[in-house]
Formats: structure tokens, C-alpha cells, sequence
């Protein structure tokens, strides 16, 4: 790592990801998309899976995209991005950043034969996932990364599975540079794609993004449940260097996840009258684990 | 229209984007609020203002500068205030309040160690003003009329200016020297000062009524009022003003070894404290408790850590004098009924409770009056000036503020309501319609989004040993260290005004919140927001507010 | 250099030749040794390309798109159930008008699975815009990559060459591969336009809204329809420079005086070459169009060359099931409706799955369409396989 503290901390705002997008107010997702972008800079190739960042940022004839950026289809990003990295090595061009971007299913369900293999063959790519836990743009359905008792359009009863790990299942393909983030803290959100772009091969960063519409809460308070999905122990915070895990935040001050949950309109099924005690429970059980696990 | 370009492969130069502003219900925009520190300020001073100079800037002089553009006593405040503004500070539902008062006064000395001077605002105009009396209402109203150009003379009746600044409050609490030099700071306006003159006395009230396009009254209440019991015109017994007064001009007052004093407020505890200082044991005599009392906590505090003794429940029935002169007094317990016209417990005498007290001198701090000797002035039941909400009197063209008018209130108070008569005095002398200011809302705390503070601990004064204090007339709190003061200043939460954390800045997924090059300030591009609420939600000090879309 | 050689060899080493940058494939039978004679021929360092080992035929295409898009000359090759795999990302490199080159070996499509030859896959992806070729032998298989490219870079259409599965890819042939000289003086290097590049920024792959989206499908369908020219002009720019035909839109063989027309295409035409050589020796004059160009559909050259005839039987190895055959119909609407009544055009349907077609099953197809039209016919169905009510 070349790149020294200030360098990494500064914040960077560049409007590389700017207004005029069609995302909802509050979207956490363009809000992620942004920093990710302004932290990358202008030697960047953004390539992007079809979803609620694509659709909402890419329309023809008034993109928001400020660096180049390649769109084909929702389940090849990182495919195309190991493309154009390759195209970039065999043309002896670059250095040139190369972020793959993409939502829940692109990363997890329908592309994750994509990542997994880009993964595999060690290409030079970071690969940003917004986690929004569902498929937000075709209607807020249930994907892999759903949590374990959410209401969906699919999972109209709360969903019943748990969350897929994703950046274990990263990490465990071997490559270099592992971290999770959210959008209430920018400083770290954009150290940490900073120093995933100074490492060579693959990177994978999981970013927690709100979806106001989808989870049902009023779009200003997208930072809040950030901070809370935090403090609640649902999303730790961590970063896995080499394979070693490293740098996991501490929860400043424990909240009960009935905090986070009650502020949001898919989980409200909880509260009301027959609302289950039990899915409650263990959901504040998955978040004791994550606390256990990653020592929080 | 533009051709399709081949494949939909478009350039990013020359984007026209889509203006998203049209999707808002709501929008924010940038609302500074009153701080309740400032809303709170008898003096009317932009505490925030100074504050957040002082954290941001560590910049003394300039904090001097902004402090002294409504107070011209900062280092007097800085040691005599009550601080009602600590008791408003929003940090005090998260941690503690600021140590403001503690933090005036650093501002103020630096002021004094650095002799930094007040600026004129504009040049002398032809107008001219007296002022009757040299207390903090008097210099103030002189100071911001000096400033706005108007040729001020003040008449003080004693030899030396400061009113109860400097004959009321004792030098432990409030040196000489500090107040000397920040009067020396006003006088070098350009003000006239004549000492010695009491107007009414030695001046009619009327020739200055007409010699002068306006006239303010701030004699304040400098009579002392006894109890009447018999005995109070004994020689050794003194009222409480007229014993400050003569320990505050030097002179020796012999009062023996048993002093005691009457009454409950910041007068009696004065009394008490200098009293003990000039080696006397000190009892205070008050009919009703600790609770009813008006003096301020601290000095309360400081009378009990000095060890005067406090006899609640008592009051004095008569003096007993032994050849002319106070031996001791009667005093009878009182117990406390149902509230009575001044709002406190109405205390009634147990009768056979009787006991004697000794003393070799009585002071009686029990109450003050307005010396209208030679002033014909509309008053209210014949107690204190009546004005209106100009501070203007029912005399055309006089205007009066302070103890004069307010009763028995603060040296902060005295100096807002001169500020706020130098304003009346302009826009009477100009002809114009008195200027409303416009009031902004306060900031209340949980309005705050405190989550990006940690708890810090607050700046506390020490003091110097009880043993050392009363020794003689030294200040009780030392001199205070300057990154200290810019450290607790730093705990500012700038309530309602914008100090620069960047998170509408970060936060805004639209990037419509933009950085001013002119200002440096932030501006929200209404082309774009969304109307989302996030920079609202997530601004520190409240400074963003949404409102209905126009 | 002619050599004896497998085809799949020497589409290797052709491609090779073309200086592709990145090259990214799947294997699936019969395309497998292509791609892994590509394999040896980096390793080696005879071509200084990436080749990406990826994971599936979607990831092959996809990492095509990516390079091609960032400026890399890029090809790929598969058939059958891969090339129906990355169906969707067909489409979109057709949409991105990406200039890239596949090499299809035409293959059976499960179910039931089948590795044998026929053309339904590249039939199944005729429409999504892409330039296709198909060779009759192994010489013009290596022979149409080279014109691809060139095509593909002048046109902005990404271009497949079809070469049938195991009859051509399997087989040995002398094949003249040229040498890199030669194929550096026809295909210049690709200077690509519409690339991502930070120093320029572009989007590539924007959504289009109903204002524009239609206007994208014309130009699409304009460019194929333009690409003719191209076609043509690179085919006989190409008999120039290597001394042979090749490519082009249409070929004909003893078409001048006969009375049954036989079109089709692929390696089939070579068997039809010999059996109308044995009629005519029996007096018989039968005539061949061979279509080169399958997309775009050369509907003007057909019209053309068969104004006058009255004959006309395709045969071809695919079907449209549920309606009939495909070029059948592609042939079919070649002529005017009023034009239609006294023309008999024959569909047979042969070949599938890799049965043999042999001279025989030819001689009968052309033996009944002499005496009567034929709507639909499967050649060679073996009804004693079928039960009762499915016939």
C-alpha cells in the first residue's frame, strides 16, 4: 500500500456521480454511489449491472455518470469488467481503476457466477456491492441477502431465511482485500475503497445501502438506520486483509434491534397485533452471533 | 433533438441533466436559529458567536472584538455574571453546559493583557446625549451611542465612575484594576465623564433636558433600605450598600469581631463575605431558608465554604443597644405558611422563640431604592422608573435602564437594557419608527442530532484555598489558561448556525448541496434535491430545516 | 501456407493471425479444439493476447463485450447450448454495436441432447443483429474470420461465422493458412471508437425510453441491411489479395439453364455440388444457390438470380418448429406475391441432429420436387421409429 494516512482519510467530493439521477430522495444506494465514485476518481471504469443504480443513473440522453461507464446486463458485471481488464493488459494501457458495481442479485444470486469466477482468476478489479437486501428495482423482492424475517413482495409473511455472507464467501475465494461499509460513515466508506484500489487483484466491498421505498422508512432517515444496523450488531463492520480478519469497529454503545426495526415499514408486521415475539427474537439472536463472531 | 449516437454510446462531456428539483414536496432550506445561550443572555450577546471563533479561529483578539460589539465588560461580566446562559446551553442534556462564563472572561483579560481597543463605527455626528449615572446601564448606553457617532457626557455623583461595578461589588469577586481599564476602554471613545455631579443635586435635571437632544437615566439603586425595628439609626449599624461603599473606597470600617448580617441576597452575601475578610465571625440572619433566597447559588456556595453561618428561619425583632451603640439583636424563629405576594412561603414568627444574638455590627442587606433626589420621573408604585418597551420614560426624550427600572437585577442585565436604550436614543433622535428586531426561533436541544459528539468533560474554575482567599481582597479564581478556554470552547454546538462539519455536504445522495467559492458556505442547488430530508436529519446544530415547497 | 490440417486448426490459426487482443471461450463440444489450440498458440507467445479462462459461455461472452467496449480487438467461439446461454449477451453486444468476432460450429440444441451437427443454434439467434456467414468447406471457414474482422471493424456489426460441427471442425482438409504478412496487409489494425477510456468519458449501454428506443432498432436493421456492401466489397477485396473466392453474399453453381433450383447452406452444399455434377451427366440440369450471407438475408440476389425459375426446392438444416422451415420461408418471402403463384418453392428439412445427408436422400428430394411441390418434408425420416398417432 502506497498511499500514505491523509491521503487514504481525506474525503473526496467530486461530483463524478452527480444530480439529475432518478433515484427516490434518500436513496442510500446513490448516496453510496457517489462516494464510491468521488473516492475512485476520474482514472475509473465503472462497470455496472442492470439494476436500481443503472436504471436510475443511465438513461439515454441524460446520464449522471461523469467517468466512463459500461452497462450490459444484470448478471455480467464483473464478467465485463474482467473483460475490460483484460483489454486494458493486452493493450499494455492503464493503471486505470476498474470498479464492477452491482445490487443484491448481481452479486449474489444471478451474477455470482460471475464473481466467483472473476474472483478465481485473480483479475484487477474491485467490485462494489450496494446491499439494499432485496431486489429493489424490479419491485422490492426477496433476494439472498434479504434478512431473516423482512416482508417482501415475495416474502409477504417475512422472509425465512438468513442472510447470505457474502464478503466470507469473498474472502474465501483467495483474494487480497475484503471490507464491509456503510453510508453513515463516509470517511471510512471511501478509505475503504481507496486502499482496496491500491492493492492489486481482486477486492470486494459490501456496502450497506437503505432503500427508503423498499424498507419502508422516510428517505432522511437513511443515515440513521445505518448507524443503527450498526449498533444493533446486524451489519458488522470489518475489513479482511489477506484473508485475516481486521480493523472490525466496536459498537460504541449496544441497541436492542427492536430499535432498528421498528423504523422500518418491513419489519412492521412484527409489531402489530399477532406480530411474532419470536421472529424478534431471533433476529436479536443473529445479531448477538454477529457481535460474538467478529468480537464487536 | 440530438442524432442517436451509434449504439447509444453517448458522451459524457456535455450532459444536460435532468432537473430532479421538479419531484420535491418539501425543500431546505438554510435557517440560522437563536442559540439558547443567546436567547437566554440578559446583554444580548452572540455567545455562539464568540464561541465558535475561539474553537474554529483560536482567535482571542477577534473574539474580544465580537464580544465587545454588544458588551463593553467582558472581563467584569466574565467574574460577576450568573450565566444564565449555561443554564440554556443544549449541552447540557448531553453532557454538561459550557463554562461560557469562564471562557467570557479569558476573552475579556486577553482583552485587558493585550489593551485592545474599542473601533468607532462611523464619525461624530452633532448629536448629543447625557447619561446619568456610571453604572454598567450608564456606560453601556454611553458606549454604543459613542460608537454610532453621538457625543455622550456622563454625570456620575460619586468621586469615581462604575457604580455598583465598583462600590457594591467587592474586589475578590471583582478587582478594581479590571474594571478601571475596561472604563478607560469606553471613555477613550470620546466620552465626556464629570464625577462628583449629581444631577438633580448639583445640576437641574431640566437644564440637561434641554441642553441635550436626549437624556438616560441609570442611576441605578444605590439607597440602602433598613428594616425599621428599633435601633436601626445606631452608629454601628449600617446599611448594606453604604458598607460596600466604604470598604470599596478604601476606607478602614471598624466593625469588631461578631458581625452580623440581614437578609438574603447578593447584597447580604457581599456584606458577609467582606465582613469575614476584615477578620469578623460573620453570622447572615434570613427570615425564610437557603431556597427563598435571591442571591445566586455560587455566591451562596462561597459564603458557606468561607464559613459564615446561615440562621434560617430567623428574623431580627429589635437591635439591643447598650449606650447608643448595637450590642446584639432579638430575633424570633419563623415558620413558613402559604405563599405570599412575592411568590415565596410567607413566614410568620413562632412567638416564645425569642433569642438573643450578639453583635458588634449589624449590616441590614435587606432591600434598595432608586435616589430620585431632585428627578421628576414617572415611577411605578413610586419604586422603580416606569418605561415602556423602548426603555423610553414618559418624559419625552429620557430614557432610562438598570436597577433603575428592572428592580434588583444583574450587571448583564443593566448593560442590555443600555444597549437596547442607545437604539431607542438613535431612532428617537432620527425620527424613525423604533426597528423590531426579528426574532429568530431558539434551538432547543432535541433538535440536535448530538450522535457525532462524544462526552467531554467540562472546563471547571478552580479556586484558591479558603485559607488563601481570606487572607485579604485577592481574586478568588485565578487567571485561566487560554487552550484550556479554546478547548471547552470547542464543546461549542454552534445551535443554529452552521460551523462547517460537511455532512450535508457528504450526505446528499443528489449532490445538491454545493460549496459556495464566493462564501464557502453551503448552498443546496434547488435544481436538483430531492427534498429527502437527509441533510435536515443528519445537521449537527439544526441549521437546515424543511419546509413546505413553495 | 497450405497444409493438411484439422479445421478447427486452421481456424485457430487463422484467427490467431488476426491479432485478436483478448480472447475468451467456454469449451463445448465441437468447438473445444479451437480454443484450446488458441491456448497453446499464447502459451507458446506466437500471439501476444489475454486469454481468459472464464467460467461459462455467458462469462465468455460478457468478457468479450467488456474488452471489445475498453478497445481490444476480442473473438470468442461456441455453438449450440452455449451460444443459447449467452443469448442475452448476443443481443447486447449487437445493441452496443461492438465489433466482434464468434466462431459458431454449428450444433444440435438439447433436448435431447445431441453434439452432432445441425444449424438450429445460429437459426435461433438470427435476429439479433449479428453478421452471419456460413462456410461451405474448411479453406472458407478459416478464410471468412479474416474478412469478419474486417467487416465487423467497417460496419460497427459484430459478425459469426458459421461453420457446421464435427463435419468441418473435425475434419481434415487442405487448407491454405495464410501467412502473417498477408493478413497484416488486409486487416489493418483495429482502431476502435466509442471505447470507455477515463481520458474521454463515455457511456456505454444507457437505458432508452420509448422516445428512443425504436429510432436504435432502425438504425440497427439499416446497418445490417447497408452492411451488403461491405460484405461484397471485402469478399472481392479478399479474392484479390489471397487469389481465391470466398465469402460474399451469394454463390451460384450451374444455375444458367436449370430447371430445379436447389438453395442452401453450409458444408451440405458441397454433396449438392456433386450430385447436380452426376445429373447433369444423366441429363438432368439442376442448379445451386448457396446463400454465404444468411444475415443479411440477400432477398434482393435471390429475386434476382431466380426470377426465371420455377423450381425451386431449400434445403436446409433447421426448423421453426410449429411452422416450418426457416429459410424455407426466408426464400420464400424473396419473391413478390404476384410473383408467387406458378413458382413452386420445396421445403426440406434435413440433416438434423447429424444425420448423414446423402447423395441419394438429395437425388429423391430432387426427383419429387420435379413432379410435384413439396409444402414440408422431413429428408430421411425414419417412420418406422414413430408411433401411430404422432405421425
Amino acid at each position: 500500500m502506497n498511499q500514505n494516512a491523509e491521503e487514504l482519510n481525506k474525503v473526496e467530493k467530486k461530483d463524478l456521480f452527480t444530480s439529475g439521477h432518478r433515484a427516490c430522495g434518500g436513496c442510500g444506494q446513490a448516496l453510496a454511489a457517489r462516494l464510491v465514485q468521488d473516492a475512485s476518481g476520474e482514472n475509473t471504469i465503472a462497470c455496472v449491472a442492470t439494476g436500481c443504480l443503472e436504471v436510475f443513473s443511465s438513461p439515454y440522453p441524460d446520464p449522471s455518470w461523469r467517468i466512463p461507464f459500461l452497462h450490459s446486463l444484470f448478471e455480467n458485471a464483473s464478467a465485463v469488467a474482467s473483460g475490460v481488464e483484460a483489454a486494458y493488459k493486452a493493450l499494455k494501457k492503464g493503471p486505470v481503476n476498474i470498479i464492477a458495481q452491482g445490487g443484491d442479485g448481481s452479486t449474489a444470486d444471478i451474477g455470482f457466477q460471475s464473481i466467483s469466477g472473476m474472483f478465481e482468476r485473480g483479475h484487477n478489479v474491485l467490485y462494489v456491492c450496494y446491499d439494499n437486501e432485496a431486489y429493489m428495482n424490479t419491485g422490492v423482492q426477496r433476494s439472498s441477502f434479504t434478512p431473516y424475517g423482512a416482508r417482501t413482495s415475495t416474502t409477504p409473511m417475512g422472509n425465512k431465511t438468513r442472510k447470505k455472507n457474502m464478503p466470507l464467501i469473498a474472502a474465501d475465494h483467495g483474494i487480497p482485500y475484503v471490507a464491509t461499509a456503510t453510508v453513515d460513515d463516509f470517511r471510512d466508506l471511501q478509505r475503504k475503497v481507496k486502499t482496496a484500489l491500491s492493492i492489486e487483484g481482486p477486492k470486494y466491498i459490501h456496502i450497506l445501502a437503505p432503500c427508503p421505498l423498499g424498507w419502508g422508512h422516510h428517505g432522511e432517515l437513511t443515515v440513521q438506520i445505518c448507524r443503527l444496523a450498526k449498533d444493533t450488531g446486524l451489519f458488522p463492520i470489518y475489513e479482511i486483509i489477506d484473508g485475516k480478519l481486521a480493523n472490525v469497529k466496536k459498537i460504541r454503545a449496544k441497541v436492542p434491534v427492536e430499535e432498528y426495526l421498528k423504523l422500518q415499514g418491513r419489519f412492521s408486521h412484527l409489531f402489530k397485533k399477532g406480530g411474532s415475539k419470536e421472529t424478534i427474537a431471533e433476529i436479536q439472536n443473529i445479531a448477538n452471533q454477529n457481535i460474538e463472531r467478529y468480537n464487536l | 433533438m440530438e442524432k442517436l449516437p451509434l449504439g447509444l454510446v453517448m458522451e459524457l462531456r456535455n450532459v444536460v441533466p435532468y432537473k430532479t428539483g421538479s419531484w420535491r414536496t418539501l425543500m431546505p432550506i438554510n435557517v440560522m436559529h437563536t442559540p439558547p445561550c443567546n436567547h437566554a443572555c440578559p446583554a444580548g450577546n452572540d455567545i455562539r458567536g464568540f464561541l465558535r471563533v475561539l474553537a474554529e479561529k483560536k482567535d482571542y483578539e477577534q473574539a474580544w472584538h465580537m464580544l465587545t460589539r454588544t458588551n463593553p465588560f467582558p472581563a467584569v461580566c466574565g467574574r460577576v455574571c450568573p450565566h444564565p446562559c449555561e443554564g440554556g446551553c443544549n449541552r447540557r442534556d448531553f453532557d454538561e453546559p459550557l463554562a461560557i462564563n469562564c471562557a467570557e472572561r479569558a476573552v475579556g483579560d486577553y482583552g485587558l493583557e493585550n489593551n485592545l481597543k474599542h473601533k468607532k463605527l462611523i464619525e461624530t455626528r452633532k448629536e448629543k446625549v447625557a447619561v446619568i449615572g456610571s453604572g454598567p446601564a450608564g456606560f453601556s448606553c454611553a458606549f454604543h451611542l459613542a460608537k454610532r457617532g453621538f457625543q455622550v457626557k456622563i454625570y456620575e455623583a460619586n468621586s469615581e465612575p462604575g457604580g455598583m461595578m465598583r462600590y457594591g461589588i467587592p474586589s475578590y469577586r471583582q478587582p478594581n484594576y479590571v474594571l478601571k481599564q475596561e472604563i478607560d476602554n469606553i471613555l477613550s471613545l470620546g466620552v465626556e465623564l464629570e464625577c462628583n455631579v449629581k444631577v438633580g443635586v448639583n445640576i437641574p435635571f431640566d437644564q440637561l433636558r434641554n441642553e441635550y437632544d436626549a437624556v438616560f437615566l441609570g442611576m441605578g439603586a444605590q439607597k440602602g433600605v433598613s428594616i425599621d425595628i428599633p435601633g436601626k439609626d445606631a452608629e454601628n449599624v449600617f446599611t448594606g450598600v453604604e458598607f460596600l461603599k466604604q470598604v470599596n473606597t478604601g476606607k478602614w470600617v471598624e466593625i469588631g469581631n461578631d458581625v452580623v448580617v440581614i437578609g438574603g441576597g447578593n447584597t447580604a452575601m457581599d456584606c458577609a463575605r467582606v465582613a469575614k475578610r476584615l477578620g469578623a465571625n460573620v453570622n447572615i440572619v434570613y427570615r425564610r431558608t437557603r431556597n427563598e433566597m435571591p442571591a445566586i447559588t455560587a455566591e451562596i456556595d462561597e459564603a458557606m465554604e468561607e464559613r459564615i453561618m446561615f440562621r434560617y428561619h430567623t428574623n431580627p425583632v429589635k437591635l439591643v443597644l447598650d449606650e447608643g451603640r448595637v450590642v446584639g439583636l432579638l430575633c424570633v424563629q419563623m415558620e413558613l405558611r402559604e405563599p405570599d405576594a412575592s411568590g415565596r412561603a410567607r413566614p410568620v414568627p413562632i412567638s416564645g422563640s425569642e433569642a438573643f444574638i450578639p453583635a458588634d455590627t449589624v449590616i441590614m442587606a435587606t432591600g434598595q431604592a432608586v435616589d430620585y433626589d431632585g428627578i421628576e420621573i414617572q415611577t411605578v408604585d413610586k419604586r422603580w422608573i416606569y418605561t415602556n418597551e423602548y426603555l423610553m420614560t414618559s418624559t419625552e426624550g429620557v430614557f432610562a435602564g438598570g436597577d433603575a427600572v428592572a428592580g434588583l437585577e444583574t450587571v448583564s442585565l443593566a448593560i442590555g437594557q443600555g444597549m437596547r436604550a442607545a437604539s431607542a436614543i438613535e431612532d428617537y433622535i432620527e425620527g424613525n419608527k423604533e426597528s423590531e428586531l426579528a426574532q429568530q426561533p431558539v434551538v432547543i436541544s432535541r433538535e440536535l442530532n448530538t450522535y457525532y459528539y462524544q462526552p467531554v468533560k467540562r472546563y471547571e474554575k478552580e479556586a484558591r484555598s479558603i485559607h488563601m482567599r481570606l487572607k485579604g481582597f485577592k481574586e478568588i479564581y485565578p487567571t485561566f489558561d487560554q487552550d484550556d478556554i479554546i478547548a471547552e470552547a470547542d464543546r461549542c454546538f454552534s445551535c443554529g448556525l452552521c460551523f462547517d462539519c460537511g455532512n450535508c455536504y457528504m450526505y446528499c445522495p443528489d449532490n445538491a448541496v454545493k460549496k459556495s467559492k464566493t462564501t464557502g458556505l453551503y448552498e443546496f442547488d434547488y435544481d436538483f434535491c430531492k427534498g429527502c430530508g437527509l441533510c435536515a436529519k443528519e445537521c449537527p446544530c439544526h441549521y437546515i430545516q424543511m419546509t413546505l415547497e413553495k | 501456407m497450405l497444409k493438411q490440417v484439422e479445421g478447427s486448426r486452421a481456424v485457430a490459426e487463422v484467427v490467431a493471425k488476426c491479432r485478436p487482443n483478448v480472447i475468451s471461450a467456454y469449451p463445448i463440444t465441437p468447438q473445444t479444439h479451437i480454443v484450446e489450440d488458441l491456448a497453446s498458440i499464447v502459451g507458446r507467445g506466437d500471439l501476444d493476447a489475454e486469454y481468459v479462462n472464464v467460467e461459462s459461455e455467458f462469462s465468455a461472452a460478457s468478457v468479450v463485450l467488456g474488452a471489445s467496449a475498453a478497445g481490444a480487438r476480442a473473438y470468442s467461439a461456441t455453438t449450440s447450448q452455449g451460444l443459447l446461454l449467452m443469448s442475452e449477451v448476443i443481443y447486447c453486444i449487437a445493441g452496443m454495436r461492438l465489433p466482434i468476432v464468434f466462431t459458431i460450429a454449428n450444433r444440435a440444441i438439447s433436448a435431447p441432447l445431441s453434439i452432432w451437427n445441425d444449424q438450429q443454434d445460429s437459426m435461433a439467434l438470427r435476429d439479433a443483429g449479428w453478421i452471419q456467414l456460413h462456410a461451405e468447406d474448411n479453406q472458407e471457414a478459416a478464410d471468412l474470420h479474416i474478412q469478419a474482422f474486417k467487416i465487423a471493424e467497417e460496419t460497427h456489426l459484430p459478425v459469426m461465422v458459421c461453420m457446421d460441427g464435427f463435419i468441418l471442425t473435425h475434419a481434415f482438409e487442405p487448407v491454405d493458412v495464410p501467412d502473417q504478412k498477408e493478413v497484416d496487409n488486409f486487416l489493418p489494425p483495429f482502431k476502435p471508437t466509442n471505447i470507455v477510456d477515463p481520458r474521454w468519458p463515455r457511456g456505454i449501454g444507457l437505458f432508452a425510453d420509448p422516445r428512443f428506443y425504436m429510432e436504435t432498432r432502425y438504425t440497427l436493421h439499416r446497418a445490417m441491411e447497408k452492411s451488403e456492401e461491405t460484405i461484397k466489397k471485402v469478399s472481392e477485396g479478399f479474392a484479390k489479395a489471397f487469389g481465391r473466392d470466398s465469402g460474399g453474399f451469394i454463390k451460384t453453381y450451374k444455375l444458367k439453364d436449370a430447371d430445379v433450383v436447389v438453395i442452401s447452406m453450409g458444408s451440405i452444399v458441397g454433396t449438392i455440388k456433386d450430385l447436380i455434377d452426376q445429373l447433369e451427366e444423366e441429363g438432368k440440369k439442376v442448379g445451386l444457390l448457396q446463400i454465404c450471407s444468411y444475415r443479411p438475408f440477400p432477398r434482393r440476389e435471390i429475386y434476382n438470380s431466380l426470377k426465371d425459375k420455377m423450381n425451386i426446392v431449400v434445403v436446409e438444416k433447421s426448423i421453426s418448429l410449429g411452422r416450418g422451415g426457416i429459410l424455407a420461408s426466408d426464400v420464400r418471402w424473396s419473391f413478390p406475391r404476384a410473383e408467387k403463384k406458378d413458382r413452386n418453392i420445396s421445403s426440406f428439412i434435413a440433416g438434423l441432429g447429424g444425420r448423414n445427408i446423402t447423395k441419394n436422400d438429395l437425388r429423391y428430394m430432387v426427383e419429387k420436387v420435379e413432379k410435384e411441390p413439396v409444402e414440408l418434408e422431413f429428408l430421411g425420416l425414419k417412420k418406422e421409429l414413430i408411433s401411430e398417432k404422432d405421425l
